[in-house]
């Protein structure tokens, strides 16, 4: 299938800055793809490039299976919808009026603004200024502004920036059912994994302008599984047991580390403490922070 | 297009303060040049020209321009707010039918000031200095005049908002090129710098018609001033990165 959005060596360089170093995308339709990097990774300006925001350096962007030129960006532009460094928006205006405007500018009939405002919510608020708007509800009034004309690319900044829980739970609740309620394809941005874990199919990592990793959020995870930590009553009964069926255990505290291991090994493996009788308390896995799945990412990607 | 872009760049001015400015400025300038001509009547003998040039003079020098940078500052701020340079430029539409949109609501803005400028004069005519009859109808070609100079004017100060994030400095620029527009004019030189062109269009600073015989210089002036800043802005917006 052909991919939605797909980059080539795109770079972007700002003075001495290599702000995007090369990235190659491929997001593939109807899915939602978690963009995810931290601060100063180069995601918005990854993002503006694909919207001919910022000109790229270097590279090619194709989008919806065509390499977008100065010729044909304003017909792309049409297919998609955005949301950069939300939010954005007119406070002297009513969310209606923001919603006309840019429907004016897409031009799409007016009554596709009732549809958007339905999408995210923001029905019984229509007619308040936007001044007045909570960030959350600001964030799902730019969700709404790109949603109108449904475009079949949805190009979305940190759109949870900024929110509490509950609103990032209802923003995440909103994008993970889009691309089925609306056809479209999700690119989204955050420098949180966690977040992206309950929502994207695809995942692509960027750190430093510099891809790390891209692919499906299952083969990220087995790099995101952290070492197990077992508390014992007796830890030099237990580190034999432990050695002698191959798992290299540390004590750390008063508590062993064992590496990760697929579950059948491990829970052999608290199987053959237990035997051992070194009286089991605790086991916890610990999972990697983002930086340090960076950090996994960028050596194995060193070793290769 | 275009049509699009004027309609959505019209209603950003719903609720927007600048209305009240729209009214202030006028007033201001016809109560001081209403006031002048009361006080002058014994040099002032052109009647109906003489209470034009007290109107005018101040309002082509001063008002026009910085009421014309307040519009435009007062557009690009909704833009340079926020992230909204995102917004529009990611839109489906040709950057530079986004900079004619502004332009051509400043422009509709200006009319309706010209217009108000042109009332208060006649009221202030008929209420205060007691002229006798009407004003020539040359005083509306004047106005007219004053539109076509003045809407280089309209290009230059979006242009310079465009660029410049601060909503005063622009304004202040088009003060300076007021300023700078009258030496010009009462240099001869009227019709190469757009500030000037406003005042020389307008009529302001004498009875007689200043621009007797010269429309053809003074009409290819404005087209050209207004052609290289819509150049000008269609190269800025659609070379440079944006930086919401
Ligand atoms: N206009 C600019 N001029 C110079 N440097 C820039 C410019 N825009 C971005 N940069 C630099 O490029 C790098 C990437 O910035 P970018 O905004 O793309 O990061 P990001 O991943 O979106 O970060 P964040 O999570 O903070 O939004 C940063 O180091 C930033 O300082
Ligand atoms: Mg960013």
């Amino acid at each position: 299938m052909q991919p939605v959005i797909e980059t080539q060596e795109l770079c972007k360089v700002y003075g001495q800055r290599r702000a995007v170093d090369g990235v190659e995308l491929h997001v593939p339709e109807g899915c939602v793809y978690g963009f995810i990097g931290p601060n100063g990774a180069g995601k918005s300006t990854t993002m503006k490039m694909l919207l001919g925001l910022v000109h790229p350096t270097a590279g090619r962007v194709c989008l919806l299976g065509q390499p977008m030129t100065e010729r044909n960006r304003l017909a792309l532009l049409r297919q998609t919808g955005s949301l950069i460094e939300s939010p954005s928006g007119y406070p002297h205006l009513t969310g209606e009026e923001n919603l006309q405007v840019v429907a004016d500018l897409k031009g799409v009939p007016r009554k596709d603004i009732d549809r958007v405002l339905e999408i995210v919510d923001l029905a019984g608020d229509r007619r308040r200024k936007v001044g007045q708007y909570s960030l959350g509800m600001r964030q799902r009034l730019g969700i709404a502004m790109a949603l109108l004309g449904s475009p079949r690319l949805l190009i979305l900044d940190e759109p949870t920036n900024g929110l509490d829980p509950a609103g990032i739970q209802e923003m995440r609740d909103l994008l993970v059912h889009m691309p089925e309620r609306t056809g479209a394809t999700v690119f989204v941005s955050s420098h949180l994994l966690g977040e992206m874990e309950q929502m994207a199919e695809q995942v692509g990592i960027i750190d430093h302008g510099k891809m790390l990793f891209e692919g499906p959020l299952q083969a990220l995870q087995r790099h995101s599984r952290g070492n197990y930590r077992l508390r014992v009553l007796q830890p030099q009964k237990a580190v034999p047991a432990l050695q002698a069926r191959g798992v290299p255990a540390r004590l750390e505290k008063g508590a062993l580390t064992l590496p990760p291991l697929p579950d059948a090994a491990l829970a052999a493996a608290v199987q053959a403490v237990a035997d051992a009788g070194a009286g089991v308390v605790e086991l916890t896995a610990h999972t990697k922070s983002l930086e340090e799945i960076f950090l996994s990412l960028t050596q194995t990607r060193e070793v290769k | 297009m275009f049509l699009r872009c004027f309609r959505a760049e019209n209603r950003k001015l719903h609720a927007s303060p600048i209305w009240i400015l729209f009214f202030l400025l006028p007033v201001i300038s016809a109560v001081y040049g209403t006031f002048n001509y009361l006080q002058n009547l014994g040099i002032l003998q052109d009647q109906w020209y003489s209470l034009w040039t007290q109107h005018t003079l101040f309002y082509a020098l001063f008002f026009y321009p910085v009421l014309v940078g307040v519009y435009a500052a007062y557009l690009w701020r909704l833009e340079h707010r926020g992230h909204n340079w995102n917004l529009i430029l990611a839109a489906p539409v040709r950057p530079l039918a986004l900079f004619l949109a502004k332009y051509v609501v400043v422009l509709k803005l200006v009319l309706l000031t010209q217009l108000l400028v042109f009332g208060l004069y006649v009221l202030c005519g008929k209420a205060f200095a007691h002229l006798p009859g009407w004003p020539p109808v040359q005083t509306l070609l004047f106005l007219l005049r004053g539109l076509v100079g003045g809407q280089c004017v309209i290009a230059l100060q979006l242009l310079l908002s465009m660029l410049i994030r601060s909503f005063a400095v622009p304004v202040f620029l088009g003060l300076a090129g007021g300023v700078a527009g009258m030496l010009c004019a009462s240099k001869g030189i009227g019709l190469a710098f757009p500030y000037a062109l406003m005042q020389v269009g307008m009529n302001a600073n004498k009875s007689e018609d200043l621009l007797a015989g010269q429309y053809g210089g003074f009409l290819l002036a404005s087209a050209l001033w207004l052609a290289l800043f819509l150049a000008l802005a269609h190269l800025l917006l659609t070379r440079r990165d944006v930086r919401a």
